[in-house]
């Protein structure tokens, strides 16, 4: 239980990071941090494709095609001074959010517990991913490679456009 | 996955990796590197398929399905044609020059992984890095047209991608599984859930989009006039075909659509493929850059393969995969003599060229190859092709597709005629008198193309059953 509500404290602080960081770099940092969290979770809820899934899809691959989008911003566009009306605006939005969460997601939640079914064990989170789902991993490194030559490809660029 | 074929997959990771550092002191060495790992790859695959032995005993020992390593040869030949040609056009003071090189070899490597697979998860994780990496190439030229042009296919693409992620949810949820034999077995047992074919159906077009199928084809023609010349003939010659309709034809074949399973998707994949043939065409008549009289004709010839893809009968099957391989090798060619025009006389609009016939011999006649192929005149690669997919249609009642597939040939070689009278034909133009014929190393991919699309046209018997061996272990 502490190991689950440690993960969900991390995943709610690293969400919350995202939205607010100043640099795009560090948003697209804390997002795969809240999908390496989210995986986690998954994996302790029995459900080792989901959190292979989510470990691929979001913390690796999301987060390069962030990284990549970052670099492709000029220079000049990241020291315009930024609104920052949402920082109040925030707060607001996330009481508004707990409010209607307290009423609305435990009954929806013991909703969902009606439908559910014990997934079966799959084993360690090393068994999944080499021995289920090793082309995958392949695919991951594929593309971290291809994340790094996209921004060796584009980063020249800014030179010259400085 | 074809684990047969999986040093295809990782060797050109590994020079990937391996040229920036490489080419850290001597920039050369990323051209060298690039070529011979795909020169390597080559001669090994034609040392496996094209042994006399082999031939003489029908293909029969080919490994795998013999559909993964066609394509993985087709790969490898489009992208050493590619990488071939980049070496001299490219300029020589180019900043990420080796980067250019490692994208182009991941991208290799992940086109490989889509063939190679069979799992649905494992295809989407191949088809995002080849996403990845197609985004950079197009920007590699930092042109404010290269730049949109990303852009364009950054934005039409990436939802494709979120359609096929959650075509694959469904398919978890319904299947419990994303293996191809899975989903071949559901399809046999004749009950298809709803669910399953609902999932097929984001899935298929979530591909469609990829493909650059009318009406999803917005992005295709600025993305291919935008970036670099040979980046152009990678994207339309293999890239397309790989990340959207290779999966289309895949996904053709698993749910058994010659049985009559899921008709309504069958139908919307052929009328789609029949619109695409149509638009692209109609559109290709009107445009005045050649470059982007390429992208559209690229369309229509995709509509081809995706029609038949639709119907999906063995015949059907056969023709796609053989006009798919013929439209790679034709595209390459008429893309690689757009950037020889480009490099030559300085522009591709039609309007400003002329007579280029008379400076340019070997660019203007190996595009006469090139074209009369795509048109389908015989005895080239592209009239055999044709033929199947038209008498596949012709077999199973769609006689007005079949006709209109047949017109829209016609078409086809009129914008191209047409193409040929502006740029290459009648009298000497100014652009003419000032651009020489392109150097020996930038004709040879080009040349060699053209020579591959006169011997498939010749040897037909011995492709087309190479082609049939592969549509029975895929149907049987």
């Amino acid at each position: 239980m502490i190991y689950h509500t440690l993960l969900f404290s991390l995943a709610v602080i690293a969400a919350i990071w995202a939205v607010m960081a100043r640099n795009l770099l560090t948003s697209a940092i804390m997002l795969a941090l809240v999908s390496v969290c989210a995986s986690l979770l998954l994996f302790n809820f029995n459900a080792p494709w989901a959190a292979v899934f989510e470990l691929s899809v979001c913390a690796g691959l999301i987060t390069v095609l962030f990284i990549s989008g970052v670099s492709l911003i000029r220079a000049s566009t990241s020291t315009t001074a930024e609104k920052m009306t949402y920082l109040k605006v925030l707060p607001l939005a996330l009481g508004i959010f707990g409010i209607a969460a307290w009423f609305y997601l435990p009954p929806f939640f013991a909703e969902l517990a009606g439908w559910k079914y014990t997934a079966a064990e799959a084993g360690p989170i090393g068994k999944v991913l080499w021995e289920l789902r090793r082309p995958d991993l392949l695919g991951q490194i594929a593309m971290l490679a291809a994340g790094v030559f996209v921004i060796k490809s584009v980063f020249p660029k800014r030179r010259t456009v400085k | 996955m074809d684990k047969g074929l999986l040093a295809y997959l990782l060797i050109p990771l590994f020079t990937a990796v391996v040229i920036p550092f490489a080419a850290r002191r001597r920039a050369k060495l990323a051209d060298i590197l690039a070529n011979v790992t795909l020169l390597a790859g080559l001669a090994n695959l034609a040392w496996l398929v094209l042994r006399p032995s082999v031939i003489a005993d029908g293909f029969t020992s080919v490994p795998g399905d013999g559909l993964s390593i066609l394509l993985v040869g087709l790969i490898y030949l489009v992208a050493l044609c590619v990488t071939f040609f980049s070496a001299e056009f490219l300029p020589e003071e180019m900043p990420n020059r080796s980067a250019y090189y490692s994208l182009i070899m991941v991208s290799v490597a992940a086109m490989c992984g889509v063939v190679t697979t069979s799992d649905f998860f494992t295809l989407y994780v191949f088809i995002e890095v080849l996403a990845v990496t197609s985004f950079a190439l197009i920007t590699t030229d930092d042109s404010r047209a290269g730049v949109e042009g990303a852009l364009k296919y950054f934005f039409l693409t990436f939802p494709a991608s979120a359609l096929i992620m959650i075509g694959i949810s469904l398919l978890l949820l319904t299947l419990g599984s994303l293996s191809y034999d899975s989903l071949r077995l559901v399809m046999a047992s004749g009950i298809p859930s709803g669910p399953v074919v609902f999932g097929m159906a984001l899935i298929t077009l979530g591909f469609l989009i990829k493909s650059g199928v009318v009406p999803f084809h917005a992005w295709t023609p600025d993305a291919y006039q935008g970036a670099y010349a040979p980046v152009s003939a990678h994207l339309g010659g293999i890239v397309t075909k790989i990340s959207g309709v290779y999966a289309v034809l895949k996904i053709s074949t698993l749910m058994n659509f010659a049985e009559g399973m899921a008709p309504g998707l069958s139908g919307g994949i052929m009328f789609l493929g029949m619109l695409s043939i149509a638009v692209g065409a109609l559109a290709a008549l009107k445009q005045k850059d050649f470059k982007r009289m390429l992208a559209f004709s690229s369309i229509s010839q995709v509509g081809y393969i995706i029609l038949a893809a639709g119907l999906g009968t063995p015949l059907a099957i056969i023709g796609a995969i053989f006009h798919l391989v013929n439209h790679a090798t034709f595209k390459t060619v008429l893309f690689l003599n757009s950037a020889s025009l480009e490099k030559s006389a300085g522009t591709t609009d039609m309007e400003k060229l002329g007579g280029m016939e008379h400076s340019m011999p070997w660019t203007s006649w190996t595009s006469v190859i090139a074209l009369l192929s795509t048109a389908g005149v015989p005895p080239l690669s592209g009239f055999w092709s044709k033929l199947l997919i038209i008498l596949a249609l012709w077999q199973y009642g769609f006689k007005t597709y079949a006709v209109l597939a047949l017109l829209f040939s016609i078409v086809t070689l009129a914008y191209f005629m047409l193409m040929q009278k502006k740029v290459f034909f009648g009298k000497k133009s100014a652009a003419s008198e000032r651009s020489p014929e392109v150097s020996c190393a930038l004709l040879t991919p080009v040349i060699v193309m053209s020579a591959v699309i006169v011997a498939v046209g010749l040897l037909f018997p011995y492709f087309y059953s190479y082609v049939w061996m592969v549509a029975e272990r895929i149907f049987l």
